[in-house]
């Protein structure tokens, strides 16, 4: 038989568990998401079925973009200021740029800066200076000449660093 | 909505009313919102998968003792030059032309049948031949192939099966060049293959 429906009023339903889940995945996902760091230049990583993951700590990274760009990344403070001295501070000097305090605390801070084809093998010996577990890495584009690369891969294998990495995308991912 | 209100007061056990505020309600709807849009934000911007790699051992400089002797009829030589035009050769014989990708115009990401078959059967010829796998790979890229050629073959190295531990990257000398150029002027190939001359392929790659 059925009931007679009558209007509900003042209808009230209890959401305390739902926010409370809802602030688990909340924080969850805040703890837990790492942001990307700014790329000097965007690059498309080729795909394989790699499956070594990626270290987060001591990583030297040369980035080649599309255009055969040179970049060159290293994670810890003391690497950056140490290439910065070995470097760029004498190239400052020689042009009589004023402010070299100022650029070296910018340069410390910056994941990955522009680097010219002769200084390389220069900045990763420097870099190895301060930090002789550095892992090399290599993120190039899958259209950058295999000159370039060739070039990186030589100056690694000079500065004793026979062993690196090449990052790549998953297969069918997004290397598009 | 999402609302904190006080419990119904509780009877105490000597039966005195405890009195606790009555009827506190505070409305928490923003707050929830602003959770749900945090949340949202975050679920969408993360991202879980870390960049994969592909660890490379070359040999270490100024070191003349780790050199191996391989007999040239196990050498398989793979030539990479602009264009993804791939050329191949056991030894010391003439290379032949192969496919490195499926499609013409480049973009698919697939190695082709054919390339895997031409790996496998000389793998597999040659170990019966010996009776060993002893297979080498030489891979020797021109400074105009693409980084993706590279990765490419030695991915499919790292996935054939068992994986081909056994390759060296070389460098592309004029000599490679030399032999690829006097291959291709003897026309013997069936397969029609564009010219590696650098103007060639310049013209041809406009066209594409």
């Amino acid at each position: 038989m059925p009931k007679i429906k009558t209007k509900r009023v003042g209808y009230n339903l209890d959401m305390t568990p739902m926010v409370d889940v809802a602030f688990l995945l909340l924080t969850f996902f805040m703890l837990t998401t790492q942001f990307r760091p700014p790329e000097p230049t965007p690059i498309d990583l080729p795909s394989s079925n790699a499956t070594v993951p990626l270290p987060d700590t001591d990583i030297l990274m040369v980035q080649i973009g599309k255009n055969n760009e040179l970049f060159l990344g290293v994670d810890s403070q003391p690497a950056r200021e140490r290439i910065f001295e070995s470097t760029i501070r004498k190239q400052l000097q020689a042009a009589n740029f004023p402010a070299i305090e100022d650029s070296l605390r910018k340069f410390k801070l910056s994941d990955a800066f522009p680097v010219n084809k002769d200084n390389l093998e220069k900045m990763i010996i420097a870099a190895r200076f301060a930090n002789p577990k550095l892992r090399p890495v290599i993120k190039a584009d899958i259209n950058s000449s295999y000159e370039m690369v060739d070039f990186v891969m030589k100056t690694f294998k000079k500065t004793n660093m026979p062993t690196f990495n090449l990052i790549t995308g998953l297969e069918g991912g997004t290397a598009d | 909505m999402a609302a904190v209100g006080s419990p119904e007061p509780k009877q105490s056990k000597k039966g005195k009313k405890v009195r606790k505020r009555l009827g506190f309600r505070l409305d928490m709807t923003p707050m929830v919102d602003v959770a749900f849009l945090l949340l949202t934000f975050f679920m969408l911007t993360t991202t879980f998968s870390k960049p994969k790699t592909m660890e490379i051992n070359l040999p270490a400089e100024k070191n003349d003792q780790t050199q191996v002797e391989v007999a040239e009829s196990n050498v398989l030589t793979v030539r990479v030059m602009e264009g993804d035009k791939t050329y191949w050769n056991i030894g010391f014989k003439p290379p032949e032309p192969i496919e490195l990708y499926d499609t013409d115009d480049g973009t698919k990401f697939a190695i082709s049948d054919k390339f895997r078959k031409m790996l496998r059967g000389n793998r597999e010829r040659i170990r019966q031949e010996v009776g060993e796998d002893v297979m080498v790979l030489v891979l020797k890229l021109d400074k105009n192939a693409r980084y993706r050629n590279l990765v490419d073959i030695i991915d499919e190295l790292n996935i054939a099966n068992p994986p081909i531990k056994r390759f060296s990257i070389a460098d592309f000398t004029d000599a490679d060049r030399e032999e690829i150029t006097q291959m291709l002027a003897g026309g013997a190939q069936p397969q029609p293959q564009p010219q590696p001359k650098e103007k060639k392929d310049g013209r041809r790659k406009r066209n594409r």
